[in-house]
Parts: structure tokens; C-alpha cells; sequence
């Protein structure tokens, strides 16, 4: 009965555990159940005919072929959503964006009618009769070029329209100005520095590329007047709203269902063309329509990433402080701004670039522009446009120290904010919760030799007959998530809180729902597990439903590393309000008051009899049973947990690569990620997506690229261009950890799944130029294909 | 996508035979597998047809050709071909073709040609299109020069007869060698070469990495 209280915690495989993840029995099993394994009575299917151009007109939409094909039920195009006032949709960004092209084509691909079948492949067929003649239009793929003044005109329905959605636009295709931080200080304090350094880069447009597509099946239920959608969807309370908002149904008569969803990184925020016609269809004909996309369509339509291009400029001492960071960015949007982020915040969290140190100025613009490409700008794996932030300050430092033949590690360590500053305001505006950096930079040079690795790398450079180039990467990067405050974020006027509600059965096991959707994280188990520590209920009774709106609490869903800082918080706070509430039954049951009461590991005890105490088992069945006078029967809550602050995880990353000089072929020989995201619920979690967002930064920094040509032709759409590395490409990790609570939050985690994507990225450019950094180079942009890095090793002269 | 393509094949005839190949489009069609001259709209613009299969890709590109300059003098041939394919690509180019002398009384086909293409095969990483493109090109200025050879000797007192070869292309696989005996087509024809150099524009384009 008094089990030893180390047993007891353990039974719990609460926080701090490495528990199995409860998702792995049906995924290893090919059990799990997505959208594309949703199979209704009678449903229909649909595909899409899509732009071959990236600029044109359409003179003409020719259905009859396609009408005569076996199998196809109907074919719509802009014409026929028209009535509907469905052809143009609004975007998370303020923007609008064609359902299906309305008179004319903006990008390559982009989605022209679509056709439905009583079967996948007589939709292929129909698709394939469609008829579409097009009157080509010039093509604009350079933001710059997009920029000028004769630039051909992308958004002719924008025309005369001279506000946007944030402010002036001062160019046809232009598409906003964001800025943040103190431009007359921050020119004054360039002004006066006796070193400045100046560098332009690009991030290039790479895709999230997650293994299962985008799709949905919709299924309008004429009689009740209810639609049911199981949708890819990272945010299924969200699109809950805005499927209302643009249907005229009834939000409590719409209900999005988002079952296992296989990875989203931030690919499936968005509210997409298909998703919208699926619906429409379903709701036009009164059967159920599935559509799901294909490898092509994923890479080529649904949201891209990045495509920043950056100039990064810091003024310094001569010694290697940094006085001030000034930063301009031409964002390429696509051409609709579809871009996912809070409403006020065009750029994302871009303003982070300030990164890990103590820059008392800083000032940093950006300026969104159509081009003739697929709209998207989603955060892939990150916080958003946090990736591009850190990569442009770390470049930065690097470049700064090279400047000043300053040591990466020294310079950093020298611009650190310092423990004993934080709470610490950054000059662009946010208010980092806590961090230990030099901390965490000198375990990390400690545990990889740095001095010897600088000796090593001296003597391969100055041996000519070394047969490869030797670099050292090192990045310090801090990252801003959980958005966020209402106060300031939200989507579409929803204020960015996240909820959970727990309901604890009479026998003492629970069932608690959240309004995030795991896409791979394991929330089903790491949720438990807070609710297990919190409560004193073993995580293997407590089961985690996500997705269904129909169920589930109003959550803003899951990105932006955002679940555990906020619908984590709101985890914990409604097991506290169970907790409280389980306290005053167990007074009442033992007849104490509820200040004789203590908190230990699964039951309340009376204050030094270790032998008078009643477990939460005993507690919840006295809830439903004889609860107290005066006391609600049950033992649930609902919090809405709106966080008061980000959280700032950091880690220190360092990557050692050699460099074949003849081929440009590169051996990651080392890559070492310290993180620290505060408390750790689920090491072994922890560890794993450390290890996935670490194989997704090397596939964007040594690989991932949409490229198109003049013509605005996607280039590389398929796996056989895009890469997405396997266990045969993929370096070996090295993980290690500091543990630097947040103090904002309940149980002070503060998100981990994107740090390594963020932190790993520019650790791979460091590496890489460093390799370069004796023969002066000071950078060169992603990806790091060995094409490109023989190119690089041609500019140098060292490969022929 | 846009691609410069500067290509030279070596012809077994002389200058006057390669010219009556080169300046005539249904002649030309014929070097070429899955294509053919639908349509003589007038004396220098047609409709034709070709049939392409890169990998998993079909494209059957219906199009155009207009005849900007055709030169005796020079035999030099100048043409704008655009075509487009059903299922969403397109391709223009503007060729010029001309025929050079070259040693033992043969000749030597040059073609210089500015190629667009859009849509799917634009799209297409095709790694394979180099290696057909090249098997097809080459097909093609095999049997050009067949016909340039058979029309000389057909020139000649005793020769086969011009009419009765064979009129449609040949499949790729059908390995042509310098000995079989010379195809020979009853008409001109330069909408092959348009797509030969469409394939092999093809070849250039996907063999080579973009640059970023």
C-alpha cells in the first residue's frame, strides 16, 4: 500500500520519462489511419487541371472532352464557382487567392478547373481531356526584376489598389513594408562604428515536403445540412471557421476532422484550392469527394518556404562587439500572399535576427513581392520566418569574425546577452524569457575538442597535398515560439491561445483533448504525461484525442513549436483545476482541512502522516460518488491557456565537414546539437525530433531547392530532384542538452521540434564557408549540392 | 525554359541532294519517328504532328510551322515551328539549317536553334531526356542522310526507284547502318528536323544542371 515513492513515480511515466511513444504501435503497423484511408459510401474523387504556363491568359475552358470520358460526373471551373462567390478566396495574409484561375494564370501549376469521377483514375482521364487555351503572358521570377517599373503586372485584380493588408504598396507588385527597431539610431550607430560588415545571401525557396500530401474528403450531408471534412490539417479549428465564413454554413453544422496526419511542417497550415473544391463539390452534387494530392502537385502548388533575400549588415568595435545589426529583405511571396503567420506580422517573427546577443541597435525591413510562382511562405519546421532570422545573424557573426580575424566561438561569446540580463529586451522588440548561452557554447567546445579541430584544420591547410578542405561550423542560435500572446498574434482575428479539457473518469483513468493535432510530435504521449506528473494518474490511462472539432476545444493548432508552449500550458492548467478541486474532496473524505493537506507524487496526505492520504484513484471515484456539499459532482476543466510571452529555446550547434577538392563532394564528419528547450517532458522524444528536424536542416542546406527557369517552369518537382534525404544520406547526430526553464511557463518548457531545423541550417553554411574562409570567401548560398560546391571550388581555383 | 542549341551532322551526299531534303518539309518530317506534315496551309506554312515518349512522359504536340527564308543560294533553311500538347506543354523554336560542304564530295548539316519549351517537359527533371534525345537525333540524322544519299543515286542512271521506300519513320529501335539499303521518302519535309532538334534541345537541357 505505501509503495517506495520512487516506484510510485515511476508507475506514473510522467514528465522527465522516456516514454514509448503511444502513436508507434499503429504507425509501425501500418495501422494508422489518414485521410487518404477515409473511404465513404458512394464517394466520389477528384483531380485537378492545372496551369502548364506560369503567366497567361485563358482565352477558353473547353469541358465537353472531358464530359465524355467514363466515369467523370462533372467538371468545374472559375465560371461555375462564380455564382458560388467561391472562385477568389481570402488568405491568412490579408491577401485573396484564386480558388480556381479566374481569366488568367499566375504561376505554373496553379489550379485552372477540376473534374470529378467516380473513380481516381477517370478523374486522371478527365483532367487529361480538359481542353484550356491560353494566351501567354511575359513571366516574372526575379523579385527584383518584379520590382521595376515596366515589371508585366501579376495581380490585375489588385489594380489602382495602392493600401494592401499591411500598409502602402508602393509598385504593382509590390506587396507590403514591414520594419521593426529604430532606423536613426541604428544608422547613426553604423555611422560612427569603426567596422562594419556588409553581406547579401539567399535563402532559397525550398519545400516542406512532408511524406503524406495535402487532400481532404468532404462530405456535405444534404438533410441535416452538415459537412463533415477530413482534412491534412495542421489547424483544423481554424479552417473550421473560415470553411464557415465562406460556405454561409453554420460553424456548430461544420465539423473538421484532422485523423493521423503524416508530417506537416508548417505544409499543411494553409487553406488550399483542393481543399475548397472538394467541398464545393461535395456540397453541388451531395455525395462525399475525396481529393488527394500528388507528389508534383505537393511540391509545386502547397506552400513553399523562404525565399529571402537578405542583406545583413553589422557595425562593430574593432575588438568584436557589435554595436549595431541592420538588415533589408526582399521577400518573394508567390503570387498570392499566402504567407501563414500572426495577422500583424507580415514577416514573421523575421525581428528575432538579433539572435543570441546584446545589440543595443538594430533596425531591420522587409518588402513582400509578387512573382509568377506558387504562393506559400509557410514556416517548414520553424517558428515563423524564424529560420531566416538565425541564419542571417549567424552568417552575419561569422562574417564579422572573419572580418577581424576573430575566432567564431570567441566573437560570439564576447556578444552574448549574459545570464544575469534576462529578462532581456532585444532592440527589435522582444522579451527573451531566459538563457544560458556561454554555458552551453563551452560543453559544447569542450565536448568536440574546438582546439583541436582549429589545430587540425591549420595543418590541412597548409598542406597542399591534402586532398579535401576542412570546415567548422558553429552556430548559437535562439529561437522565439509559442506564439503567442492575443494581445498581439492572431489569425484571422482568433487570438492565439491554445486549450485543453481533461475529464477524469469515476475509476480514475482520464481522457483530455486539445486544439493542437500532432502530425508526428507525440502528443498522445507526452500530453499524458504532463496531465501524469500534474495529476498523479498513470499516463497509460490517459488518453489524448486531437482533430475533431466536433470534440475537441477551440485550439489554434500546431505549429511554430507552439504545442507544448501553449496547449502544453494549458495542460497543466487544467490539471490544476482538477487538482485543486481533487484537494478540498480529499479534505472532505479524511476530514481535515485543506491547508493539512500535502501533494505527493499520486495522492493528497495529511502533513506528516504518511499513512493518511487518499490517491486521485480514490479522490475520482469519491467525485462521482459522494462529493463534498456544496461541490459540482465530476472531476473535469477546460483552460484556455493564452500565453502571457514567447518562449526563447537556444541551442549551440557545430558541424565539421571535409570537402572533396576534386569534386566538391561533402562528408558531414561531425555534427554536435546542443538544445536546450527548458524542462524536458519526454527525453527520448525530445531526442527523436532533434534527429528529424537536424535530417531536415541537411536536406535544405545541402540540397532542397525549387528552382525555376526564365519561363516560370518549375524545375525539380519530383523526389528525383528534391531532395529529401534517407538513413543512406543522413549524417550521424550527436545530441546533447542544457536545461534552462522558462519562467512564464507552467512547467517551463519551451518547445523543441524546430530547433535543430533552424539551428542546423546556418551550421551547415558555416561549416561550409569556413572550409573557404582562408581563401577569403565569406559566403555562398544554399544548397550545398556537390554541383555547386565544385563550382565554388573552380572560383577558387583549386578544382579544374 | 529556354535553350540555344548549336548541332553539326555529317551528311553522305553532296550539297544539291542534302538541299532537295532540307527544303522540303514533308521530306523532312519523315527523318523524324512520330512525325508527320498534316496540313500545307499555303507555300510556307504547315500543320504537323509529332509524337514524343521521354521515360513515362508522352507529349503528342500538334503545332505550326512557318518558312521565314528558304536559301538555294546559301541552302540555308530559317523556320519557326510552335506546337503544344494537349496535356500541358508547349515548345517553340526557331531554326536555322544550313548545309555545308564538307570532304569526299559529302556534306555537313548545321543547325543552330533557340528553343522554348513550357509546361510538363519543362518540368521534368529528365535525366532521361539526354539519353533518348541523343538516340533520337542521332536516328534522325542517320536517315536524313540515307535520303540525301538515296536522292543522289536516284540522280544517277540506275538507282531504286525514288517512290516505294519507306514512307512513314522508322521506330527508334530500328537500328539503321550505313549499308541497309536508303530510305527513301517521296516528299520533303523539315518539320523532323524542328523536333530532332526539340528532342536533342531536350537533351542539352535536361543534361545540364540549372544554375542558381
Amino acid at each position: 500500500m505505501n509503495a517506495p515513492m520512487s516506484d510510485r513515480e515511476k508507475a506514473l511515466m510522467g514528465m522527465g520519462e522516456s516514454r514509448l511513444r503511444k502513436e508507434d504501435a499503429r504507425f509501425i503497423q501500418g495501422k494508422g489511419n489518414y485521410v487518404d484511408d477515409i473511404k465513404l459510401p458512394e464517394m466520389l474523387h477528384m483531380d485537378i487541371v492545372r496551369s502548364p504556363v506560369a503567366h497567361a491568359r485563358i482565352v477558353r475552358i473547353n469541358k465537353e472532352e472531358a464530359l465524355k470520358v467514363p466515369g467523370v460526373i462533372a467538371v468545374l471551373t472559375a465560371e461555375d464557382l462564380k455564382p458560388l462567390k467561391l472562385h477568389w478566396m481570402p488568405t491568412l495574409a490579408g491577401d485573396v487567392a484564386a480558388v480556381l484561375a479566374d481569366e488568367k494564370v499566375h504561376f505554373q501549376m496553379q489550379e485552372v478547373a477540376v473534374v470529378i469521377a467516380t473513380d481516381r483514375y477517370a478523374a486522371a482521364d478527365g483532367v487529361e481531356a480538359v481542353e484550356v487555351e491560353y494566351e501567354e503572358l511575359p513571366v516574372v521570377i526575379d523579385p527584383f526584376e518584379a520590382l521595376k517599373p515596366g515589371a508585366p503586372v501579376i495581380r490585375e485584380d489588385l489594380a489602382g489598389k495602392t493600401e494592401g493588408a499591411h500598409g502602402k504598396r508602393y509598385h504593382h507588385n509590390h506587396i507590403f513594408t514591414w520594419d521593426a527597431g529604430d532606423k536613426a539610431a541604428t544608422d547613426a550607430a553604423f555611422a560612427a562604428a569603426p567596422i562594419t560588415v556588409t553581406q547579401d545571401m539567399h535563402y532559397p525557396r525550398v519545400h516542406p515536403c512532408p511524406l503524406e500530401t495535402c487532400g481532404a474528403v468532404a462530405s456535405f450531408d444534404p438533410i441535416r445540412g452538415e459537412l463533415t471534412t477530413w482534412m491534412t490539417s495542421q489547424a483544423p479549428h481554424v479552417v473550421r471557421t473560415v470553411v464557415s465564413m465562406l460556405s454561409g454554413i453554420p460553424e456548430s453544422k461544420v465539423r473538421i476532422i484532422s485523423p493521423d496526419i503524416g508530417g506537416g511542417f508548417g505544409n499543411k497550415v494553409g487553406i488550399y484550392p483542393g481543399y475548397v473544391c472538394a467541398i464545393v463539390s461535395s456540397i453541388v452534387l451531395g455525395k462525399p469527394v475525396k481529393w488527394i494530392e500528388d507528389r508534383i502537385e505537393n511540391l509545386s502548388s502547397t506552400a513553399f518556404a523562404r525565399d529571402y533575400h537578405m542583406t545583413g549588415e553589422l557595425a562593430a568595435t574593432a575588438d568584436g562587439k557589435i554595436l549595431a545589426l541592420r538588415t533589408n529583405v526582399i521577400a518573394d511571396h508567390g503570387a498570392f500572399d499566402a504567407c501563414a503567420d500572426p495577422t500583424k506580422f507580415p514577416a514573421g517573427m523575421f525581428h528575432i535576427c538579433t539572435g543570441s546577443y546584446d545589440i543595443a541597435n538594430a533596425y531591420c525591413k522587409v518588402d513582400g513581392v509578387y512573382t509568377n510562382k506558387a504562393p506559400g511562405g509557410v514556416a517548414y519546421r520553424c517558428s515563423f520566418r524564424v529560420t531566416e532570422a538565425v541564419y542571417l545573424v549567424e552568417r552575419m557573426v561569422d562574417v564579422l569574425a572573419q572580418k577581424l580575424g576573430m575566432d567564431k566561438a570567441e566573437i560570439r561569446a564576447k556578444n552574448f546577452i549574459k545570464p544575469e540580463q534576462f529578462p532581456y529586451r532585444s532592440a527589435l522588440g522582444f522579451d527573451y524569457d531566459s538563457g544560458n548561452y556561454q554555458t552551453a557554447l563551452d560543453k559544447v567546445l569542450n565536448a568536440v575538442d574546438y582546439k583541436g579541430l582549429r589545430a587540425e584544420q591549420a595543418l590541412k591547410r597548409a598542406d597542399p597535398d591534402c586532398p579535401t578542405l576542412m570546415g567548422i561550423g558553429l552556430v548559437a542560435f535562439t529561437e522565439v515560439v509559442g506564439a503567442g500572446p492575443s494581445k498581439i498574434c492572431d489569425i484571422l482575428g482568433v487570438g492565439m491561445f491554445d486549450s485543453c479539457e481533461i475529464r477524469v473518469h469515476p475509476t480514475g483513468s482520464a481522457i483530455a483533448r486539445m486544439g493542437t493535432i500532432s502530425q508526428g510530435q507525440g502528443h498522445q504521449t507526452t500530453y499524458a504525461q504532463i496531465i501524469a506528473t500534474e495529476l498523479g494518474i498513470p499516463s497509460e490511462v490517459i488518453q489524448i484525442e486531437e482533430g475533431d472539432t466536433n470534440t475537441a476545444p477551440y485550439g489554434l493548432g500546431t505549429y511554430g513549436s507552439r504545442s507544448t508552449p501553449v496547449a502544453g500550458a494549458a495542460v497543466a492548467m487544467a490539471s490544476r483545476k482538477i487538482h485543486a478541486k481533487a484537494k478540498k474532496i480529499a479534505a472532505h473524505l479524511m476530514e481535515v482541512s485543506e491547508a493539512d493537506l500535502e501533494w505527493e507524487i499520486d495522492r493528497f496526505k495529511v502533513r506528516g502522516n504518511d499513512a493518511k492520504f487518499k490517491t486521485m484513484t480514490e479522490i475520482a471515484w469519491a467525485a462521482y460518488h459522494l462529493p463534498p456539499e456544496g461541490l459540482e459532482p465530476g472531476l473535469e476543466a477546460v483552460h484556455y491557456y493564452d500565453p502571457p510571452n514567447f518562449t526563447f529555446p537556444f541551442g549551440i550547434y557545430l558541424c565539421v565537414v571535409d570537402i572533396d577538392k576534386g569534386t566538391g563532394e561533402t562528408k558531414i564528419r561531425r555534427f554536435y546539437a546542443l538544445d536546450d528547450c527548458g524542462t524536458r517532458i519526454n527525453p527520448m522524444i525530445i531526442e527523436g525530433q532533434i534527429h528529424g528536424g537536424l535530417t531536415e536542416g541537411f536536406a535544405v542546406a545541402m540540397g532542397q531547392l525549387l528552382s525555376f527557369d526564365k519561363q516560370g517552369n518549375i524545375q525539380g518537382n519530383t523526389l528525383m530532384d528534391y531532395f529529401l534525404p534517407t538513413a543512406v544520406e543522413t549524417p550521424k547526430w550527436e545530441t546533447d542538452y542544457t536545461v534552462t526553464p522558462s519562467p512564464h511557463h507552467p512547467i517551463g518548457a519551451k518547445g523543441v521540434a524546430e530547433s535543430p531545423h533552424v539551428g542546423s541550417i546556418p551550421t551547415f553554411t558555416s561549416a561550409m564557408v569556413d572550409a573557404f574562409a582562408h581563401l577569403g570567401v565569406t559566403h555562398f548560398n544554399m544548397p550545398h549540392s556537390a554541383y555547386r560546391v565544385w563550382q565554388q571550388l573552380k572560383k577558387v581555383g583549386i578544382a579544374s | 525554359m529556354e535553350v540555344v542549341l548549336d548541332k553539326t551532322y555529317p551528311v553522305a551526299a553532296g550539297l544539291d541532294a542534302g538541299w532537295q531534303v532540307l527544303s522540303n518539309m514533308h521530306e523532312l518530317a519523315t527523318c523524324m519517328p512520330g512525325a508527320q506534315i498534316t496540313e500545307d496551309i499555303d507555300a510556307t506554312h504547315y500543320k504537323g504532328s509529332v509524337r514524343v515518349k521521354v521515360g513515362p512522359a508522352v507529349a503528342a504536340f500538334a503545332g505550326t510551322i512557318e518558312i521565314l527564308a528558304l536559301d538555294p543560294a546559301t541552302r540555308t533553311l530559317k523556320m519557326m515551328g510552335k506546337g503544344a500538347d494537349k496535356s500541358g506543354s508547349s515548345a517553340s523554336m526557331e531554326l536555322t539549317a544550313n548545309l555545308v560542304a564538307a570532304d569526299n564530295g559529302h556534306s555537313t548539316l548545321v543547325g543552330h536553334a533557340e528553343v522554348i519549351v513550357n509546361g510538363k517537359f519543362a518540368q521534368f527533371g529528365g535525366r532521361m531526356m539526354t539519353s533518348v534525345s541523343d538516340m533520337i537525333l542521332l536516328q534522325f540524322a542517320e536517315v536524313f542522310s540515307q535520303k540525301a544519299q538515296a536522292l543522289q543515286s536516284a540522280s544517277a542512271p540506275v538507282t531504286a526507284p525514288i517512290e516505294g521506300g519507306a514512307p512513314d519513320a522508322a521506330p527508334v529501335a530500328t537500328p539503321v547502318t550505313p549499308i541497309a539499303p536508303p530510305v527513301v521518302a517521296k516528299e520533303f519535309n523539315a518539320l523532323g528536323l524542328v523536333w530532332a532538334l526539340i528532342r536533342n534541345f531536350f537533351g542539352g537541357l535536361f543534361g545540364r544542371k540549372p544554375k542558381h
